[in-house]
């Protein structure tokens, strides 16, 4: 069993957990020994300056890599080196640091593009609109509502036929958010949500973190670089730097830790001197 | 064995035309991420325009001025008209379409190969034309050993080739355009912020691989006498897979495929069956293709999510 | 008009619905252009299928002689065809260049069933009713294009199109030499049988003509299904950003080779049709000229578009048919000097005064050249009919006039390529010279030899579409996501 820094004793089963990962691409390593987990409902926020390695953490949890050495674990259930549509069927959504909305679809159909890992109808039964096909249509247009109507006015009504590159950059944001509930997720990633944010929007965005949270009952992992999100959402942050966690705990106490200081802030030899 | 020696030799003088045509397809690919389609046409233009210097100076039987300066004013004007044509089509046709949707210039490409075929075939009509080179090039000269005929077209080929791929190694990696090549292949936008005139590079690079590809189609004539304004679609596609073979974006892998391909055909013609050639060559582009995607030389993508 | 109740702050753009739908409304356009959308929103896509079979059906009325049932034939046929490839290209976004293959599949698969191919010597064979050999070709077409689908897996964009490529010409050369008594080598199969089955057939080009039209219809309309359906939305993200689609379950690989599959029994379904009109079949059928013009026909009509495609196919093989004779060509081809004309001029003044520049310089050119030499215009204009009547005293067109249209020709495409290059009234000046070199072209030389004409007009469709009008005439402009 791993160690994991900072877990009480007698801690029932994470939702996800990351064991000992690792992740080289060629010589150079991109993680190194890494034990992260989220449990169920927990805010988890990543932070560290650029280059640390967050994104990848996301790419290795979704799929997109395989790990070198070391596991990913899903509910218990080992996900490392599987396919990422499949990843994604078993509850893992996420967002992209940069938007990757299918931008020539309209904005209920990028919604509903997600569903299809979730339906069953073959082709034939599509064409033919055999009973199965229908209902599953219905139910998709139905979870596409819903879904778009948690972000309240902003993706309702007429915008559900207008096509994705119409929308504010803010929008595009919250529709990909939307598209990443359509999979029915038990964990949901978040890469940078309030980037290239105004201060009314971040805090919408914190506010929408936590409703994700409470009305949905959804874990979150988010990277965030804004530290007033963070402070507003997290349950526990962690802290990594060139790959490796360096911090992990409450906001507080991560954000005063000497060696996240010096990861953003550099090493300061003479003030190290004095001491 | 003489059979063999044979074989390898003839594998060597397709293998080097290949080799140039290649060469042009990687560094077009390597500063533009572009499959120029239209580049196998290049080649055929050459071969035409070698084709009418010969009779512009009297004709194959009747020629009016010495043999090495034929051939001299045949590369030279050849290796002159397909780099501007080269040029002419980056310029008008594919620069345009630099940030679009990557299908955009390979349709563009697939048009402009085809109005490239049938220009042709409307100046000069379909019909076979022949070079005659047995006329003004003895085909009795060049070297005989025991069974094994090396004649004096398949040295000049080799000889040719071999400098202007050499040439072409200093032009990448001594001089002040090749490190602009390089850099623009390895990044337009940061090449551009440093100051690099990318479009002037990009244009080079397409003279000079266009030039390259001139050249060949005159040695394909001078070595295979028949041209027609159709030979640009196969040797394309064989080209093509020599660069794929070698490693995309690399000049030394495109220049390595080129034999690599060229003797594989050449084996493939002697020993196992004229008809499927095509097909063989075909197959280790597929095997290639699933074995090592990135060739000999290339490397492997990253892709940055 | 402001926003939800609960928000008092004054109307802002996100949440006042009219500010937000002004870009609709631009992108509307005015005058005709708007009067179609909008009749394009009321009447639904069934609705305008039923109407376009109609259509169909009055033209086969009109269809007196074989000449116009063929064309009318091949018309639907390429308009089959480029659906079939827009399922690839598309809707999947892969530059799928094998797809003649199975065009050639089919109407091969079709021919073995239905001549002596399986006999011995010239007699027997299989002889397979319609109704029992083309499923088998189309299933078998199906395996295939799978098996193209799972080797185009490991490749993207330039490499799948290269492989894809040789494949089509592997097949050309498969077929070309095998053994001659199986598939009929160089000279083909012939003597296939009518398409026959439960005691009925169909021989006469005019019934071809309504089963094509019956076939594209009903291809039109399953097509449309799929398009809505869950299959045709995985597509379409796939063709965005596969890497976000296979983030949201979708099975990236799976859908890549089922584009292929799918393709591939559309163009087998052409492919037996195809046999079944001709009752001949050969290698030369497939080339990959052929591919180019089903590509010129999706392209044109606008790659994605189930209507674009057809209408491609209906605009191309009409255009090559009015190409190829000498009376009709001028329609053709002085009818798109003048489409283009009337719609990038735009204020009307400037085009009355290019339009009426053209006919001057004409004339005034033909006048001063016929006086100083009577030979230079001794030749007639390529045109027949009233055209060429018209244009005898207008075009210069000397009595041995090939090389001087091949100069002509060379000298128009520098002017064509210039013209790019210029703005403004420049511009419209160049445009009045280069069109009368055009036009003398034309009839010096371009409808003298209508095929080749024909292929060059082929590849400037493609270069031009791409160029000018990417989405083609029916489709709907795409936005890329810039990313690698």
């Amino acid at each position: 069993m791993s160690e994991l820094a900072g877990r009480p004793a007698g801690h029932s089963q994470p939702l996800l957990e990351l064991d000992h990962l690792s992740l080289s691409f060629g010589g150079l390593r991109a993680l190194a020994e890494l034990d992260l987990y989220v449990d169920d409902k927990e805010i988890v926020s990543v932070i560290g300056p650029n280059g640390a390695g967050k994104s990848t953490v996301f790419n290795v949890i979704s799929g997109v890599y395989e790990p070198t050495e070391g596991d990913v674990r899903l509910g218990g259930q080992s996900i490392a080196g599987k396919q990422p549509h499949k990843i994604t069927q078993l509850g893992i959504a996420r967002t992209f640091q940069s938007l990757r909305l299918f931008l020539n679809m309209s904005v209920k159909e990028n919604v509903k593009s997600a569903t299809y890992g979730h339906t069953k109808a073959t082709p034939v039964e599509s064409i033919l609109r055999l009973p199965r096909a229908r209902r599953e249509e219905r139910e998709v247009d139905a979870l596409a509502e819903e879904v778009l109507s948690f972000f309240g006015q902003r993706l309702t009504g007429y915008r559900w036929n207008q096509p994705a590159y119409v929308l504010s950059y803010a929008n595009r944001r919250r529709l990909e958010i939307a598209r990443a509930l359509a999979t029915k997720p038990r964990l949901l990633m978040l890469d940078e949500p309030a980037a290239g944010m105004n201060p009314k929007e971040t805090h919408e965005v914190t506010e929408l973190i936590g409703r994700l949270r409470d009305e949905r009952g959804l874990a979150i992992l988010v990277i965030e670089h804004d530290m007033h999100v963070v402070q507003g959402i997290s349950d526990r942050v962690i802290a990594l730097d060139h790959g490796v966690k360096i911090a992990e705990g409450s906001y507080r106490s991560v954000a005063d830790h000497p060696a996240v200081v010096e990861a953003y802030l550099g090493h300061d030899p003479e003030a190290l001197a004095e001491d | 064995m003489t059979e063999f020696i044979q074989t390898i030799v003839n594998g060597l003088t397709t293998g080097c035309l290949y080799a140039l045509i290649a060469l042009g397809y990687t560094m077009v690919y390597g500063v533009l991420k572009l499959l120029n389609f239209a580049h196998g046409d290049v080649y055929m233009v050459g071969a035409f325009i070698g084709y009418f210097v010969i009779h512009w100076f009297g004709g194959p039987t009747a020629l009016s001025i010495p043999v090495p300066l034929l051939l001299l004013m045949m590369f030279a004007l050849a290796a002159v008209g397909c780099g501007l044509l080269g040029m002419a089509m980056e310029r008008f046709a594919y620069r345009p379409l630099r940030d679009a949707p990557r299908i955009a210039p390979l349709i563009t490409a697939l048009g402009i190969s085809f109005m490239l075929e049938n220009t042709v075939l409307l100046l000069f009509g379909g019909f076979t034309r022949s070079y005659q080179t047995e006329s003004f090039i003895s085909v009795s000269s060049g070297i005989h050993l025991g069974g094994v005929t090396i004649d004096t077209v398949q040295i000049m080929i080799i000889v040719f080739s071999v400098l202007m791929m050499l040439g072409l190694q200093q032009i990448v990696h001594r001089t002040t355009l090749g490190k602009s090549m390089r850099a623009v292949a390895s990044d337009r936008e940061a090449a551009e912020m440093l100051g690099i005139n990318v479009n002037r590079t990009i244009a080079l690079t397409f003279f000079i691989g266009s030039a390259m590809a001139g050249v060949a189609g005159v040695m394909s004539g001078l070595a295979f006498d028949q041209i027609t304004n159709t030979i640009g679609f196969l040797a394309g596609l064989k080209a093509f897979t020599a660069a794929v073979v070698g490693g995309i974006g690399s000049v030394g892998g495109a220049m390595i495929g080129g034999i690599v391909i060229g003797l594989c055909e050449s084996f493939s013609l002697s020993y196992v069956s004229t008809e499927y050639s095509d097909l063989i060559v075909f197959g280790i582009l597929i095997l290639v293709m699933l074995i090592r995607p990135q060739g000999i030389f290339g490397r492997p993508p990253l892709q940055k999510v | 008009m402001s926003g939800p109740a609960e928000d008092s702050e004054p109307p802002s753009i996100g949440v006042d619905h009219w500010v937000a739908r002004s870009g609709e409304r631009r992108d509307q356009g005015s005058g005709w252009r708007k009067w179609l959308a909008r009749a394009e929103a009321r009447i639904g896509w069934w609705q305008r299928l039923a109407l376009a079979a109609g259509l169909g059906l009055i033209v086969g009325q009109f269809l007196t002689n074989v000449n116009l049932q063929t064309v009318a034939f091949n018309s639907l046929l390429y308009a089959m065809l480029a659906l079939g490839l827009n399922i690839a290209v598309g809707w999947a976004g892969l530059l799928d260049l094998s797809y003649i293959a199975f065009f050639g599949f089919g109407a091969y698969g079709y021919a073995v069933f239905s001549s002596t191919a399986f006999g011995t010597d010239g007699s027997g064979g299989a002889h397979l009713p319609a109704i029992e050999s083309i499923p088998i070709v189309l299933v078998a077409a199906g395996v295939v294009g799978v098996g193209i689908g799972l080797i185009a897996l490991r490749l993207s964009g330039d490499y799948l199109a290269i492989v894809t490529l040789f494949v089509g010409q592997a097949f050309m050369e498969v077929v070309n030499n095998v053994d001659p008594g199986t598939l009929g080598g160089v000279n083909g199969l012939y003597g296939l049988d009518p398409l026959h089955s439960f005691g009925g057939k169909i021989e006469s080009p005019l019934g071809f003509y309504y089963l094509a039209l019956v076939m594209t219809v009903a291809l039109a309309g399953i097509l449309h299904l799929l398009d809505t359906s869950r299959t045709g939305r995985a597509w379409r993200a796939l063709r965005d950003d596969p890497l976000a689609a296979s983030a949201m379950t979708i099975p990236v690989k799976k859908l890549k080779v089922m584009a292929f599959s799918f393709g591939a029994v559309v163009g087998a379904l052409a492919g037996t049709l195809f046999a079944a009109q001709q009752d001949t079949v050969f290698p030369t059928n497939f080339t990959a000229n052929v591919l180019i013009l089903i590509y010129a026909c999706l392209v044109l009509g606008g790659v994605g578009s189930i209507a674009g495609a057809v209408m491609g196919g209906l605009v191309v093989t009409i255009g090559e048919q009015l190409l190829s004779s000498p009376n009709d060509a001028g329609y053709l081809f002085y009818g798109l000097i003048l489409i283009a004309l009337v719609t990038r001029i735009r204020p009307w003044r400037k085009l009355a005064a290019v339009l009426i520049g053209v006919v001057a310089v004409g004339f005034a050119a033909h006048a001063i050249v016929s006086a100083v030499s009577s030979s230079a215009v001794a030749g007639s204009p390529g045109s027949g009919g009233w055209i060429g009547s018209a244009v005898r005293d207008y075009v210069i067109v000397p009595a041995n006039p090939a090389t001087y249209g091949n100069i002509l020709y060379v000298v128009l495409i520098c002017a064509l390529v210039a013209i790019v290059r210029m703005h403004g009234n420049r511009r419209l000046l160049a445009v009045i010279p280069t069109v009368y070199i055009a036009a003398c072209c034309w009839e010096a030389r371009l409808i003298v030899n209508p095929s080749i004409t024909t292929q060059i007009m082929i590849g400037a469709i493609l270069i031009v579409t791409m160029a000018a009008r990417p989405q083609g005439l029916l489709g709907t402009p795409r936005v890329e996501t810039v990313q690698p």
